[in-house]
C-alpha cells in the first residue's frame, strides 16, 4: 500500500512539472491560436539561465526563477512582437512553421553558446525529503509543485481579476472585436506570448534542479505540453492544472504497473478515449 | 641551336633529379593522391555530446598522420581527408548521409557514426557498396550478427560492459549479493542488461529487479522507489548520459542507498561530474578505455603522449575519455589495415582489417570472424574525489576501490 501511495505521490509531483511547462503552452495556444512547436526550447532556456546562475554565483535555482521568467518574458514579447505577429492572421500551417523555425534557431543558438555537454543544477538539498513512515517527498520535486501551482493561481489571477486578463481574453474571444473596442492588439498578443514564454522559463528552471539539462532536451516537452492540454481541454487554467497532474500519474503509475516502456502508451490511450468520450477535454470549454 | 641545348641541358637535369629522388625514394616516398574518409557523426541532435568526441578522435589523429605526410601505401605518401557530414541523431539519415558521402564526395572508406542505432544502419550501406567501414561507437553485437563483411568495430561488444563490474564485485568483502538492474529498451542496452543476467548467477549473484524504460526518458523515479524498497547490494544501469544522472539524482532524493552504483554510460564523460558534484563520487563504470591503462602501443602514440596530444589540441585540462580514444582507434586499424593491404583497394582493406592484430594506446585490435573486437577486455572505472579512478582489473588499476558506497544521508 505505502507502495502505492509513494507512486501516487511521485505521479503528481512529476505532474506538477507539467503542469509548469502546459500553462504556457495553453495560454499561448488557446489565445492566440498558436500551437508553438519552439515551447520546450524556451523551457530549456530557462533551465540554462538558473543554471548559470548557480554555477557563477550560486544561486539557490528556487530564488532564480523570478529571473528566469522575466527574462524570458522579454524574450517572448520581442519574438511575437518582432515575427509571430506577421504571420498571427495566416493559416495555422504559417504558425507552425514560423515555431518550428524559431525551435531550430534557438536549439543552435544554445548549442553553439553553452555546448551539448550535459548540465545539472544539483544544490546542497537535492536529497533531503520529508519521510512520513516508508514515504519520501523529495523537497526539491515538491518545491516544483508548489511552484507549478503557485503560477496556476497566478495566471488564473491574472487572467480574472485584471484589466489586462480581460483584455487577453478578449482577443481570445474576438480579435476584431477587442480591437474595435480600443485594445492594442499587437501588443496584446505579444504580452500574451511573453507570459507564456515566462511560464516556460519557470518550468525550465524547476526542470534543471532534477533532470540533465542539454540544447535539445526540450523537444519532449513541447510534446508533454500539447498531450496534456489536449487531455485536460483548452481554455481553462484548472483544466491545465488537471491534465497536467493526470498525465503524472499516469506516467509513475505506468512505470510501476505494466513497465516504463508502457506509460506513454497508456498516456495517450488515455487521451483517445478522452478525446472519443469528451472531446472538449476533462475540463476544457466548447470553444 | 642555343635554344635547343638549353632543352637537352633542361632534359637532363629533369632525369639527374628524377634519379637523386628515386635513389633517396627509400628513404622518403613520394606523395600520392589524397585518400578520402567519409563520417556522419551526430554533431547536433540529442546525441551532439557523443558525437562530438567521436569526431575530436578522429581529427586528432587526422593531424597526427598528414603531419607525417599520410598513409603509406607502396612506398607512397598518402595525405588524408576526412569528410563530415551531420546525421542530425538521426540512424536514417546517417544511412542516406554514407550513400551520399560514398557517391558524391567520393569517400573511399568509411568511419562509424555515434551510437548503435546509426552504426546498424550505416553498416547496410557500406556492405550494399563493399566499402570498409570501421566502426567505434557501436557495441550492440546485433550490428554484427548479419553476416556482413566490409563491417568492423574495434571496441569490445556490449555484452562486457557491465560484466566487469560483477567481477571486481565478487572480490570485495563484504560480498554484495543483489542487483537492481535499470535498462534503457534501445538494442546496446539491453544487450548490456541480458549479459549481466546471464553472468550474475555464475559468480554468485542475484538479480532481484528488472525494469526497461523507454530509452531517453530521464523520468525514472516510479523506477527508483520500486527499486529503493527490495534494498539491493547494487544498483545497475545500462542506458546512457542523461539516464545515468537522472538515476543518481533519483536515488538520493528517493533515499536508494547501495554498496555498489555501476552505469554503463555515463560516469566516463566529464559531464557527469560537473553535473552531479560530490554526488558523482563513488559511481563505478564499465570503460572501453580510460587514460590510466597501461598498453604498449607498436605504432601511434604512447598512452600519456595520446592524453597531452588531446589536451594541447582541443585547449582543456579534461582527459580524453573513451569515446575519443575509440574513434582514434578506428582510423589507426584502418590506417595498418592500409599499410598492411599496400592498397587502397577496397576489398584488399577490407581483407587486411579481417586479418589485422596490432597493439594501440587503446589495446589490441584484432577482429572475431564476425568483426568484433572480442580481444580487448574493459576495465572498471570509479569516481573518487571528483576524479576517475581505473580500479579493476588490478594489473592495469591506478586506484582501488572505494567499497561500500556510504549512504547518502553520512556522506
Amino acid at each position: 500500500m505505502s507502495q502505492f501511495t509513494q507512486q501516487v505521490i511521485l505521479g503528481l509531483l512529476l505532474g506538477g512539472v507539467y503542469v509548469a511547462v502546459a500553462l504556457g503552452f495553453s495560454l499561448v495556444w488557446g489565445i492566440l491560436n498558436i500551437v508553438n512547436l519552439a515551447h520546450g526550447a524556451l523551457v530549456i532556456v530557462g533551465s540554462y539561465i538558473t543554471w548559470d546562475l548557480f554555477t557563477r554565483w550560486h544561486v539557490d535555482p528556487f530564488l532564480s526563477l523570478p529571473i528566469d521568467a522575466l527574462v524570458l518574458f522579454v524574450i517572448g514579447y520581442a519574438l511575437q512582437r518582432g515575427v509571430i505577429n506577421r504571420v498571427i492572421r495566416a493559416p495555422l500551417l504559417f504558425t507552425f512553421l514560423l515555431t518550428f523555425g524559431i525551435n531550430l534557431i534557438i536549439v543552435s543558438l544554445l548549442l553553439l553558446i553553452f555546448t551539448p555537454d550535459f548540465r545539472s543544477v544539483t544544490p546542497s538539498y537535492s536529497g533531503s525529503g520529508l519521510h512520513l513512515g516508508s514515504v519520501t517527498i523529495p523537497y526539491i520535486r515538491f518545491g516544483g509543485l508548489v511552484v507549478a501551482l503557485l503560477l496556476a493561481g497566478a495566471l488564473w489571477t491574472i487572467l480574472n481579476r485584471t484589466r489586462i486578463g480581460a483584455a487577453i481574453l478578449a482577443v481570445g474571444a474576438d480579435r476584431d472585436a477587442a480591437q474595435l473596442v480600443g485594445i492594442d492588439l499587437r501588443h496584446m498578443y505579444a504580452l500574451t506570448f511573453g507570459i507564456g514564454a515566462a511560464f516556460a522559463g519557470v518550468a525550465g528552471g524547476i526542470i534543471s534542479t532534477f533532470q540533465s539539462i542539454t540544447p535539445t532536451a526540450g523537444d519532449p516537452y513541447t510534446l508533454q505540453a500539447f498531450a496534456v492540454v489536449i487531455l485536460g481541454g483548452l481554455g481553462r487554467v484548472s483544466a491545465t492544472v488537471a491534465g497536467g497532474l493526470t498525465f503524472g500519474l499516469i506516467e509513475i503509475l505506468g512505470q510501476s504497473g505494466p513497465g516504463p516502456g508502457y506509460a506513454n502508451a497508456i498516456a495517450f490511450v488515455v487521451l483517445v478515449i478522452v478525446l472519443v468520450v469528451r472531446p472538449r477535454g476533462l475540463l476544457g470549454r466548447l470553444a | 641551336m642555343r635554344r635547343e641545348k638549353l632543352g637537352i641541358l633542361l632534359a637532363l637535369t629533369a632525369v639527374l633529379v628524377t634519379a637523386c629522388g628515386g635513389a633517396s625514394g627509400g628513404g622518403t616516398p613520394t606523395t600520392g593522391a589524397a585518400i578520402v574518409f567519409g563520417a556522419a557523426v551526430s554533431l547536433t541532435g540529442a546525441q551532439s555530446k557523443e558525437g562530438g568526441l567521436t569526431k575530436q578522435g578522429y581529427d586528432l589523429w587526422l593531424d597526427w598522420i598528414n603531419q607525417r605526410g599520410g598513409i603509406v601505401v607502396n612506398g607512397v605518401k598518402h595525405p588524408v581527408q576526412i569528410k563530415y557530414e551531420d546525421d542530425q541523431s538521426t540512424p536514417n539519415l546517417s544511412a542516406t548521409l554514407v550513400q551520399k558521402l560514398i557517391t558524391d564526395e567520393k569517400a573511399q572508406f568509411i568511419l562509424g557514426p555515434y551510437g548503435s542505432a546509426a552504426t546498424a544502419t550505416d553498416a547496410i550501406v557500406a556492405e550494399k557498396n563493399g566499402v570498409p567501414m570501421v566502426e567505434a561507437n557501436g557495441a550492440a553485437q546485433s550490428i554484427f550478427s548479419k553476416g556482413y563483411k566490409f563491417t568492423f568495430g574495434v571496441l569490445s561488444p556490449a555484452n562486457k560492459y557491465l560484466t566487469g563490474v560483477l567481477d571486481m564485485a565478487a572480490t570485495l568483502s563484504p560480498k554484495p549479493t543483489t542487483i537492481a538492474m535499470l535498462t534503457a529498451n534501445d538494442n546496446f542496452s539491453v544487450e548490456v542488461a541480458k549479459a549481466v543476467e546471464e553472468y550474475a548467477p555464475t559468480k554468485g549473484f542475484q538479480v532481484i529487479f528488472t525494469k526497461q524504460y523507454p530509452a531517453a526518458a530521464p523520468e525514472v523515479s516510479g523506477l527508483i522507489s520500486q527499486a529503493a524498497r527490495l534494498n539491493p547490494d547494487i544498483v545497475m544501469n545500462s542506458g546512457h548520459l542523461a539516464e545515468s544522472i537522472a538515476i543518481n539524482k533519483g536515488a538520493k532524493q528517493l533515499g536508494l542507498n547501495a554498496k555498489i552504483f555501476a552505469y554503463s554510460v555515463g560516469p566516463s564523460t566529464p559531464d557527469f561530474i560537473k553535473a552531479l558534484g560530490p554526488d558523482a563520487n563513488y559511481v563505478f563504470d564499465g570503460s572501453q578505455w580510460t587514460p590510466q591503462v597501461k598498453y604498449k602501443p607498436s605504432f601511434y602514440l604512447s598512452v600519456s603522449d595520446y592524453v597531452k596530444a588531446y589536451k594541447t589540441k582541443y585547449s582543456t585540462t579534461d582527459d580524453p575519455d573513451y569515446h575519443v580514444a575509440e574513434s582514434t582507434a578506428a582510423c589507426l586499424a584502418f590506417q595498418k589495415a592500409i599499410e598492411n593491404a599496400g592498397s587502397l583497394d577496397a576489398t584488399k582493406v577490407r581483407d587486411a582489417l579481417a586479418g589485422l592484430d596490432v597493439m594501440t594506446f587503446f589495446g589490441q585490435i584484432k577482429f572475431d570472424s564476425r568483426g568484433i573486437n572480442t580481444f580487448k577486455p574493459m576495465v572498471v572505472e570509479q569516481i573518487q574525489n571528483g576524479a576517475h579512478y581505473t580500479v579493476f582489473p588490478a594489473d592495469v588499476a591506478n586506484g582501488k576501490p572505494q567499497y561500500p558506497t556510504p549512504s547518502w544521508s553520512s556522506r
